[in-house]
């Protein structure tokens, strides 16, 4: 099966998102805060549980560094992260990194509360200093 | 010798307009229709103004925070609202949003036209947050975020629960009838 990369540039509501399929690497940057969640993050999550639809099939790497999102792209963010995780479950293999800068108490309560959700999928909270380069 | 301004009736008017404004620490205040992209424009004037203003980041993150959900809410339950001809599937909502700093915090007041069976819910829902601490207001967020979406709620149940965590005191709200079919809510939360 052949898979769409997304390239997609920050707009002023919208963060930075790459999905390159070759390398099973998923990145998203930024801030997010469109009226429509659901019509931003509906094509992205097609085509990420395209790629993980299969029981078998290379790893996914997820990479999050969000500066701020709404209360609908939480809610988006949160169907993604269950899709991923019962991929996980299913067998295939998922790695999710959520960094957050440091001193940044929201994002940070954030990956907490969303890494209770990963049993299978492995995700890993990373704090930033502002020296250290972004995804 | 006097001054060649003056002043006229435009210019009492509005000075007294804006020095009341001032007086209440009023930092900005919109009233009338709300767009996405007036949210945007507003919102980076707001970063731009604390920034300068040398306030703590992670204050200015949550004020960000809260004035999104605000004008949000607005442009999606406001009843004064001009819906478009079909060609154009746009609807303008009218509300107001004030940002001010009292006594060295901010406060983020919104204020539109709501259904009676809307201001009806919104008092539940506000009344219930306003009962819950910080943790339980974690949690409440989190279960929401897991529930598949409420029937007609666009989404703005979790919207007052983002608003109701970053706000430090229980936020105030309040309601007035206007005519059968319109209330007047408002919402001030202090950050």
């Amino acid at each position: 099966m052949t898979m769409d990369a997304i390239n997609q540039q920050a707009t002023d509501r919208t963060p930075r998102v790459l999905f390159d399929p070759q390398a099973g690497r998923f990145e998203m940057s930024g801030e997010s805060y469109p009226e429509d969640a659901a019509s931003f993050f509906g094509p992205i999550m097609e085509q990420l549980s395209a790629f993980v639809a299969e029981d078998q099939g290379p790893a996914l790497h997820v990479a999050l560094e969000m500066a701020y999102f709404n209360s609908s792209s939480a809610k988006a963010l949160m169907n993604m992260f269950q899709m991923l995780e019962d991929a996980a479950e299913r067998g295939r293999e998922i790695t999710v990194d959520w960094y957050y800068q440091a001193g940044d108490d929201t994002m940070e309560e954030f990956g907490e509360d969303f890494s209770e959700d990963f049993e299978c999928a492995e995700f890993r909270l990373n704090e930033r200093d502002d020296a250290s380069t972004s995804i | 010798m006097p001054s060649v301004f003056g002043g006229g009736m435009l210019a009492n008017d509005y000075l007294r307009f804006r020095d009341d404004l001032a007086g209440k620490g009023i930092i900005f205040s919109f009233t009338g229709y709300v767009t996405e992209s007036i949210l945007t424009a507003l919102g980076e004037a707001l970063r731009h103004k604390m920034r300068l203003d040398d306030a703590d980041p992670q204050v200015t993150r949550k004020v960000f925070s809260v004035f999104v959900e605000q004008v949000q809410n607005i442009i999606r339950y406001s009843a004064d609202r001009e819906e478009q001809g079909a060609a154009e599937p746009l609807a303008l909502s009218s509300g107001m949003v004030t940002v001010g700093r009292d006594e060295g915090r901010f406060f983020v007041v919104c204020g539109n036209t709501v259904t009676p069976a809307d201001a009806r819910k919104l008092e539940a829902r506000l009344s219930e947050l306003a009962r819950m601490d910080r943790d339980e207001l974690r949690k409440y967020y989190k279960t929401k975020l897991r529930e598949p979406p409420e029937e007609d709620s666009k989404g703005a149940s979790i919207g007052l629960i983002e608003i109701a965590r970053r706000a430090s005191e229980p936020i105030e709200f309040d309601f007035l009838e206007l005519d059968a079919q319109r209330v007047f809510f408002c919402l001030k939360a202090y950050i």
